[in-house]
């Protein structure tokens, strides 16, 4: 079975052959994950598989810690400090406390990873700071913040109060900051910049008043805008429209790009998953299926213009954002290679897309509560129940917003043929409390009715089934995930722990004590031929490698 | 094929509340142990909004209604001609009149907005009428839920002691004599469908029977006790001499098993009907 195709350099034949100590080299971005870790996935396909293996099922019995890190974010002695807010001289992160929601890049023996407002590099061998950069901000939700993009020898992140921020890699020194969404429209970004060519890839989020959501792609010399694609149509006419009752709706639709997207090279096309809709959750002013939310996408990564889409959740009432990563592979189908996406939805469906054309090839519900479908159409979309919409009286959905599963990312081990994917079983009540023939907002209120916790799954592509699960006895939590050519599956199990699975069979060979939840996906690299397991957990970061 | 740990499913509620939205974007359910979620005044969409003064929102509406609702609609959402403010960059944008005030005194002639001769004040309550109404569509923590009291109550008291075995636990004149006058409806609606989360005291309703657990040593010994976490790797009880006793666990050793007293309402999360929820809170309701 042949999985990912074996890629050429020579897009990148322009850039400087010479590299410095901190440059990325472009062509690694085109390669699974190996000795570095240069993109928010590790490589573009999304699937989080490394093929290093000097950990592996034999000995990570002997996997020791190497170090940890304890971020201390805010405006503190000796870190640079930039942003248009004011002074405030502390972090602005307060409610949310400190969570590293990052996958840190390592490159060059360098880790570089944020929080909101803030960004740091650290050795990837010690631990110890080499710099830290601290954004001033002018407000936006600070829940978290998915990391940097680089190319060359800078860097580039979002921040809560959407500016684009270019650093010095080497230094930490700020390049230049451009704005890229209006915080008082209640925009807030959150995701890590994709670097693919010399286009900076940049989404944003923000549900509280009825934005329209997009995606641009930024000069990486002058943060200026390349092309700019909007999540919904703008006028009457345009594709798409069709689904939206007239042009205000549309504009004010929503359709966050919040996670960072995948690429595929020889099909010079970006695919990345979109918010739902606004009104969030009342859907009376938007009746039709609300084009192109709650979708995943694919665009030319050259022009931003759309080759093809897939709506997972037509008409969505439940916040149910397709914001999860689209994970490329190639595989087989009766019998037949195909170049391949799959995508577990926060709407408790597992998707599998032909990554060419968009057309559906697996549709199938993982969550078993799930109770909000009438079914699959001809096209493999689900068809929404229209009495599971809120009401004004309530209505018991499962899953609730937060999803069946959620940002944190999935893995695709192309060696057990499994997509790995963090799963809760819950359950709410949604009221509809926005009555008005144009709500606006979230116009619905939401009341957690507990449910059966979280649950890691093993999902076989070309059926959808669920192989194996492991349910977390302490009810668990959403991790991100890491599969290695060593036959190991990485998680955190929401109570406190970093665990090591058998992907083959979910069977548990190892796990860690951490001071928190894993908060991040972890991440795994080579350094003087040693290979390294890094986790985010809370504020800190932990490095692990086998004992001598 | 399933994994381990089938012996214990039922526990898996006893957490599932409290850490169902660890990970999410989405920050409905804080997690024990870690700092709260923001205050119900932030909204998800970020912007943190003032108090702001009544009496100006109070005036500012009164203004609004009658000089400018006709195009603006009284909720300022739009009318017939004027654009919904509360969506409005402008409005967004504006501090306590200074852009709004322009656009009064001066009107829109090319859109056919004419001049409004107000005092600055006037303009400053506007203004904070008008951003009260933003904060408050932004705010969805403080949304509040309609009337939910439309079910049969008749249907809802033959369900209560048939189909959805209620009766088994509970007594319309004993644990819930009188729930209807303790709690408003949506506190019964909650205390039907989501007792759990009143365990943790965040919180509407009684703090109801704690989850038990038993631990089985090989040899036979065993020990119970109310159930305070439990993972893959360990297990604590704290027992009746009010001990604390933590657990080692390697697969089924030793033993566990969990008793939860709410495993009855967790059963019917994927049993209800919509109808049931209704007509048994339009039932449990006249429990006055």
């Amino acid at each position: 079975m042949k999985f990912w195709p074996r890629l050429s350099t020579f897009l990148f034949a322009l850039l400087p052959a010479a590299l410095v100590a901190q440059m990325l080299d472009p062509a690694l971005l085109l390669k699974p994950a190996t000795d570095s870790w240069p993109t928010y996935n590790g490589d573009y396909s999304g699937r989080r598989f490394s093929t290093l293996k000097q950990i592996d099922q034999s000995n990570i019995k002997n996997l020791n810690l190497a170090w940890i890190y304890r971020s201390t974010p805010g405006e503190t002695p000796g870190s640079i400090v930039g942003g248009e807010g004011p002074a405030t001289g502390s972090n602005a992160n307060d409610g949310w406390g400190t969570q590293i929601k990052s996958t840190p890049l390592m490159v060059n023996g360098v880790l570089y990873f944020t929080t909101p407002d803030n960004t740091w590099a650290v050795d990837a061998r010690s631990g110890r700071e080499l710099w830290h950069y601290f954004w001033r901000t002018r407000g936006g939700i600070h829940i978290g913040n998915r990391g940097v993009g680089m190319y060359g020898n800078w860097l580039f992140f979002e921040t809560p109060d959407n500016y684009l921020v270019s650093l010095d890699a080497k230094t930490g020194k700020e390049r230049w900051h451009v704005e890229i969404a209006d915080v008082k429209q209640e925009y807030f970004s959150t995701p890590a910049p994709i670097i693919v060519g010399n286009h900076v890839i940049v989404g944003t989020g923000g549900d509280s008043l009825d934005v329209p959501g997009f995606l641009e792609a930024r000069d990486p010399e002058t943060g200026q805008v390349q092309w700019h694609w909007w999540s919904e149509p703008l006028r009457k006419g345009d594709p798409g429209a069709e689904t939206w009752p007239d042009e205000y709706s549309m504009r004010h639709g929503g359709g966050m790009t919040w996670i960072p997207g995948t690429y595929d090279p020889e099909l010079h096309l970006y695919y990345i998953g979109t918010g739902n809709p606004n009104p969030v959750m009342a859907g009376q002013s938007r009746k039709g299926d609300d084009l192109f939310t709650c979708s995943i996408v694919a665009l030319n990564v050259d022009t931003g213009k759309m080759a093809w889409y897939f709506q997972a959740s037509p008409h969505d009432t439940h916040d149910w954002d397709s914001a999860q990563t689209p994970v490329l592979f190639d595989g087989l189908i009766d019998g037949k290679p195909r170049k391949l996406l799959a995508q577990a939805d926060r709407n408790g469906y597992f998707f599998v897309l032909d990554r060419v054309t968009g057309k559906n090839v697996v549709t199938k519900a993982y969550l078993e509560t799930l109770n909000w479908s009438k079914g699959v159409d001809a096209t493999g979309r689900p068809i929404p129940n229209p009495e599971k919409e809120p009401q004004v009286a309530g209505v018991l959905v499962s899953p609730p917003s937060g999803g069946a599963t959620n940002w944190p990312s999935p893995s695709f081990d192309p060696e057990s043929g499994l997509f790995y994917v963090s799963t809760s079983q819950s359950y709410s009540m949604f009221y509809l409390t926005d009555t008005d023939p144009h709500p606006e907002g979230y116009g619905a209120a939401e009341r957690s009715s507990g449910g059966l916790g979280h649950a890691l799954r093993a999902i076989d592509y070309k059926t959808g089934n669920t192989v194996w699960r492991h349910d977390y006895p302490g009810g668990g939590g959403l991790s991100g995930l890491l599969t290695t050519a060593g036959k190991l599956l990485f998680s955190g199990d929401g109570s406190n722990h970093l665990l090591a699975f058998d992907p083959a069979n979910g069977k548990i060979l190892w796990h860690a004590g951490l001071a928190g939840n894993v908060s991040n996906g972890p991440e795994t690299y080579m350094l003087d031929g040693r290979q390294y397991l890094v986790v985010g957990a809370g504020d800190s970061l932990y490095a692990f490698t086998l004992a001598d | 094929m399933l994994s381990s740990s089938k012996t214990i499913r039922p526990a898996l509620a006893v957490f599932a509340g409290l850490l169902a939205h660890a990970g999410a974007q989405t920050p409905a359910t804080p997690v024990k142990g870690t700092p709260q979620a923001p205050a119900p005044k932030r909204s998800l969409g970020g912007g943190e909004y003032p108090d702001y003064d009544p009496a100006a929102v109070e005036r500012g509406h009164k203004l609004f209604v009658t000089t400018c609702a006709f195009c603006h609609g009284a909720n300022a959402k739009g009318g017939e001609t004027g654009p919904d403010l509360l969506r409005s960059v402008l409005v967004l944008d504006d501090e306590n009149g200074n852009k709004i005030g322009q656009v009064v005194l001066n009107g829109r002639p090319d859109k056919g907005m004419p001049k409004f001769s107000l005092t600055p004040e006037q303009i400053s309550d506007i203004a904070t009428f008008l951003h009260d109404r933003i904060k408050a569509a932004a705010l969805r923590g403080t949304y509040q839920i309609l009337n939910i009291v439309v079910g049969d109550p008749k249907a809802g008291e033959a369900y209560f002691n048939g189909a959805a075995g209620c009766s088994g636990c509970h007594s319309v004149t004993g644990d819930l004599a009188h729930i209807g006058s303790k709690y408003d409806a949506v506190g019964v609606q909650q205390h039907i469908v989501m007792p759990r989360e009143e365990r943790y005291g965040r919180s509407r309703g009684p703090v109801t029977a704690p989850i038990t657990v038993t631990v089985t040593m090989p040899q036979g010994e065993s020990f119970n006790g109310t159930l305070v976490r439990i993972d893959d790797f360990t297990v604590s009880l704290v027992d009746s001499n009010g001990d604390l006793r933590t657990f080692t666990r390697n697969g089924d050793n030793p033993k566990v098993e969990i008793h939860d007293p709410l495993k009855g309402h967790i059963d019917l999360l994927a049993k209800y009907t919509d109808s049931d929820i209704h007509n048994l809170t339009a039932y449990l309701v006249t429990l006055k």
